[in-house]
């Protein structure tokens, strides 16, 4: 393991290292895919059919519990895992997805306390911020960001078609609040669930 | 000296070794990896990974630093700036050869 190897070798070894330290990294991203789009679709389901049953948008705070589930899940999913560092591949993609956590939950919190302070000054008429559209681009833009830093292809491309139908979903879907909230169902099966699942099987080959 | 009368550039010893420079690979993307992952990526025995560890350290190339998970020994090693600028080097150093060699 000394010193008598060609530069071309020397290079080489430096790429595949590289590559091999990525790929079992990547091993450990496919569950956590799958976790947080079943939790998503699972949880846009739940708040459509309250929804739908009470006529009540307050069910919206389940997004905030299923959070909280989703995180504790996190914990239980990474303890028997492999341990790997954080690379600067994953740090970015934490960022992005924190960055995307801070922009919906404040966008959420700003839209909540427009709606108190129109109800406070007594202005009538209804809030007009199609909130969902805004939430679908945010996940799907940070889905292709995330897909496009990873270098893995079907990230990227289901999160351009998730967006995209979900887009169309919304638009068609445009009078009915409750069932649009079924947007994430989509997101969560076509931006998570496909590519975990496909992340999966390429880690068991 | 090469037909077209480049000198090439030294490759620092150091780097110039497969287990040495597997380490500094891996190192490098990830910042910073424990005793255990360095071992099972490299497949070094843990006595060799040892050895070269302390002699990446002693050229001030990483830290080490030893300390505990829970209640297991964990040993982690982060690269340092001075071994980040003698890898970027030892890269531009081999390019230098690749491109002779074409050249």
């Amino acid at each position: 393991m000394e010193n008598n190897f060609s530069a071309e070798n020397s290079l080489r070894l430096i790429a595949e290292t590289i590559d091999r330290s990525r790929r079992t990294i990547a091993r450990n991203s496919g569950k956590p895919l799958i976790l947080w789009g079943a939790l998503v679709a699972l949880t846009s389901i739940i708040i459509w059919a309250l929804w739908s049953k009470t006529g009540s948008a307050v069910w919206n705070f389940l997004w905030f519990a299923m959070t909280a589930i989703g995180f504790v899940c996190m914990r239980f999913l990474t303890r028997n895992s492999e341990k790997v560092p954080e690379t600067e591949v994953s740090r970015m993609l934490g960022k992005i997805w924190m960055w995307f956590g801070i922009f919906a939950t404040g966008f959420f919190v700003l839209v909540w306390a427009a709606f108190g302070i129109r109800c406070a000054i007594g202005m009538e008429g209804p809030l007009n911020v199609d909130m969902t559209l805004i939430i679908v681009l945010l996940m799907g833009f940070c889905g292709t960001l995330s897909g496009t830093v990873l270098k893995f292809k079907p990230i990227t491309i289901s999160s351009v078609v998730a967006t995209a139908l979900s887009v169309l979903f919304l638009m068609v879907m445009s009078n009915d609040s409750a069932i649009r909230i079924l947007t994430f169902m989509i997101l969560g099966v076509f931006a998570l669930i496909v590519p975990g699942v496909i992340l999966q099987k390429q880690t068991k080959n | 000296m090469p037909e077209n009368g480049k000198l090439f550039k030294p490759l620092d010893p150091l780097l110039h070794s497969e287990l040495r420079l597997a380490v500094m690979s891996i190192l490098l993307d990830a910042g910073s990896a424990d005793f255990v992952y360095l071992k099972s990526e490299t497949g070094a025995t843990s006595g060799n990974l040892s050895v070269q560890l302390d002699k990446l350290q002693q050229a001030g190339y990483i830290e080490v630093t030893k300390g505990f998970k829970g209640k297991m020994p964990q040993t982690v090693c982060r690269i340092t700036d001075k071994g980040k600028d003698a890898f970027a080097a030892y890269v531009e150093a081999l390019r230098s050869y690749i491109s002779t060699d074409k050249g």
